[in-house]
């Protein structure tokens, strides 16, 4: 609860206010996150056996134990929720930082699109769960035998995932479109020409020293330039966060409480298990960098 | 216009047959027209996308639906946008007439007697770990009447995969089971099951290739980059059943498996590049296999066969192999499926899921019983369980292609 309480209170924190650099705080809230993200897993995993073994002596699941789920799931939900809301206000002061957050391993880094994780891969991560939970039953599923978790997809669930799956590639593909233009204006006339101007002073000697830094003149005109790049970067996060999070609770609205709660098992899991290798490795490539350096 | 040439001569054996095949002919005139203004033709072919239609009802239920008017019009509705469909399944003979004043309303009512037997199908098709989809499905029960020992039905069933983009497989769906039907009427022999399946391929390649120099697809991803799209093809398998055979025709990597008796017995063989006698025959026609991730034609086409890829012509043939297999009560089902099942799950393996998913279901499950279709078909609840399994089971065992699986029961009496 105390953790709880410590990422509201980050979140609640206007960014950029104090003396602490945007990104330190952000960096905060999310190893906060982080920390509720592995209790929500732990919940769930919970609540997941004990749903299979009520169901396993009572035949029938029981309706307590829907309820239970659904609100469980709400809650793990309204944490994403949470995580999407905290990234906007922060992308409002340094879009920068979250398109390259470095509080994310290098590893997890390779992977990113626009800021975080590619829409579409929700649909792997469903079917590739689903896929090991069907090889696990595939006797009992031949004979017409529920399982219950992500085997069990019906023809209608399987068809409305294919129907979503088809929509979010259409989406991503557009927001993708749109982030390719966002990239090609970082050489458009008034860039190429800033460039130039800036160049010329520093050739000429006329800044001499502090040109390095933009030069006092231009610091201006380097702001107001950049600006609206900025901003045009910032719309595009916001629309790759939107998806993400729509994708998100649609998967979990064609799935069955039971199978919703696997779904957010196998998420969470891979999330935090991607995020702690990556951390791994860095520390390692560090450490192996440190030591060539010494013996340099 | 194609469907002029349904006025060709044919020697009626009795006048019985001879009024059903005007009736077929009257049918086709009005098939002809109905198909000219595409987007109009509610009352006559109706596609439906299947997935679109199933997001609020089970896959098997929305195909049970399209014989529904009723059914079929909120389908439609729903569909007002419809984007890529991918499958068609259509019914001709449970088709309302045109109009109440309809001069040919009477010859379109189905006679009971006529209907020899039920076809009963499931079929699943999904984009799977693909980011773009390009299998399309066609199925067709009673897609005409052929003298075949009396009256019998035909039903078709059609799997495409395409390449380079989906419209070649797509267009397949739309027009070759009608190639077919066309090629089948016309000629009346039952010894002409080759010669009308070539024909009706080999129409097929000419009309994608026609298309591509004329029309651009409107939700095609290719349009941009080359308007021709000479470089955008599709596997066909096709299957029609008889009461006593099953014609098999492929073009293609695309298979058809039967079931008999708990065996795999493939009525189809991939055309794959580095097949001996597909090799030679490339060779022969100037053409070279290059190894580029697997056996490619012009180290291009992973098959040998294919509608359309007119840049590949005639290394890449559309000439489909036919077989012709006699039906036996052994018989448990037939499956036709894109290499996204195949290349994955071995036929074997294929056969026992779904025989025992046939076989399982058919006692338990009361739901599959005749009495919930719609006037005599019925998209069968085990066959569609069976066709979802097997598609399940591909995505399971890592299959990165697109997914669509046919399954046809072909048991005698259930």
């Amino acid at each position: 609860m105390s953790i709880l309480a410590n990422s509201a209170q980050y979140m609640a924190s206007v960014p950029g206010r104090d003396n602490t650099p945007e990104r330190e705080t952000f960096r905060k809230f999310f190893d906060c996150w982080l920390s509720q993200q592995n209790q929500h897993l732990d919940d769930l995993i919970t609540a997941s056996t004990h749903y299979q073994q009520n169901t396993t002596t009572h035949s029938t699941p029981l309706e307590d134990d829907e309820t239970l789920l659904r609100s469980l799931i709400h809650r793990v939900i309204h944490h994403y929720e949470d995580y999407y809301r905290a990234k906007s206000t922060w992308a409002k002061h340094d879009v920068l930082a979250m398109l390259c957050p470095s509080w994310r391993s290098s590893l997890e880094d390779a992977f990113l699109w626009i800021g975080g994780w590619r829409p579409t891969m929700a649909f792997h991560l469903l079917y590739s769960k689903s896929g090991l939970q069907l090889e696990d039953r595939l006797a009992d599923l031949i004979c017409g035998l529920s399982t219950g978790d992500l085997a069990d997809l019906s023809p209608t669930q399987l068809a409305q995932a294919d129907e979503l799956q088809r929509r979010t590639v259409r989406e991503e593909k557009e927001l993708t479109g749109k982030l390719a233009k966002q990239q090609e204006r970082v050489a458009d006339s008034s860039m190429v020409e800033l460039s130039h101007i800036a160049t010329e002073l520093i050739r000429s000697g006329q800044t001499s020293q502090n040109a390095a830094g933009g030069g006092g003149l231009e610091d201006g005109r380097v702001e107001s330039t950049l600006a609206p790049k900025e901003e045009g970067l910032e719309e595009v996060l916001a629309r790759a966060d939107d998806l993400r999070l729509r994708t998100l609770k649609a998967v979990i609205e064609i799935l069955t409480p039971i199978q919703a709660v696997h779904f957010l098992i196998a998420a969470a899991e891979l999330h935090q298990r991607l995020h702690e290798w990556g951390k791994q490795r860095d520390a390692k490539q560090n450490g192996a960098a440190g030591g060539t350096d010494q013996t340099l | 216009m194609a469907e002029i040439e349904t006025s060709s001569p044919c020697v009626p054996s009795s006048r019985a047959a001879r009024r059903r095949r005007m009736e077929i002919r009257q049918f086709k005139y009005v098939a002809g027209v109905d198909t000219s203004s595409d987007s109009e033709n509610g009352r006559k072919r109706q596609k439906i996308d299947g997935y679109t239609a199933s997001s609020s009802r089970d896959c098997e239920n929305a195909v049970a639906n399209c014989y529904s008017d009723g059914e079929r019009h909120r389908l439609d509705t729903e569909n007002g946008k419809s984007e890529t469909k991918k499958i068609t399944i259509s019914n001709e003979f449970l088709i309302q007439p045109i109009s109440a004043q309809s001069p040919i309303r009477s010859t379109l009512k189905v006679e009971p007697e006529v209907f020899n037997e039920i076809p009963k199908f499931g079929v699943a098709s999904v984009c799977g770990r693909r980011r773009d989809m390009e299998d399309a499905v066609a199925i067709h029960p009673s897609l005409c009447r052929k003298e075949d020992g009396g009256t019998a039905k035909l039903h078709y069933y059609g799997v495409y995969d395409g390449h380079g983009c989906s419209h070649v497989a797509m267009k397949c769906r739309d027009r070759l089971h009608e190639l077919v039907k066309e090629e089948l009427e016309n000629h009346e022999s039952s010894m002409e099951w080759k010669n009308a399946m070539e024909r009706s391929f080999s129409r097929m390649d000419k009309e994608v290739i026609g298309w591509n120099e004329t029309v651009v697809g409107a939700n095609c991803r290719c349009e941009l980059q080359t308007p021709d799209c000479d470089a955008v093809g599709s596997t066909a398998v096709v299957a029609v059943v008889t009461p006593n055979k099953i014609i098999v025709a492929n073009c293609g990597d695309s298979r058809a498996v039967l079931c008999r008796n708990g065996k795999a017995v493939p009525l189809s063989s991939d055309h794959k590049p580095d097949r001996p006698d597909e090799l030679l025959r490339i060779q022969a026609a100037g053409g070279r296999v290059i190894y580029w991730e697997g056996p490619r034609v012009l180290g291009v086409l992973a098959m040998s066969r294919a509608i359309g890829d007119n840049y590949l012509k005639p290394f890449v043939s559309c000439e489909p192999e036919v077989t012709i297999t006699d039906r036996t009560a052994e018989d448990d089902c037939l499956i036709l499926a894109s290499d996204g099942l195949w290349d994955v799950v071995s036929n074997e393996m294929a056969c026992v899921v779904a025989r025992t998913c046939l076989r399982d279901k058919a006692g338990a499950d009361p739901s599959s019983s005749p009495g919930s279709d719609v006037a005599g078909y019925n998209s069968d609840k085990a066959c569609s369980d069976a066709s979802m399994l097997l598609t399940k089971l591909a995505l399971a065992k890592h299959s990165t292609d697109n997914i669509s699986v046919v399954v046809v029961d072909l048991r005698r009496d259930t």
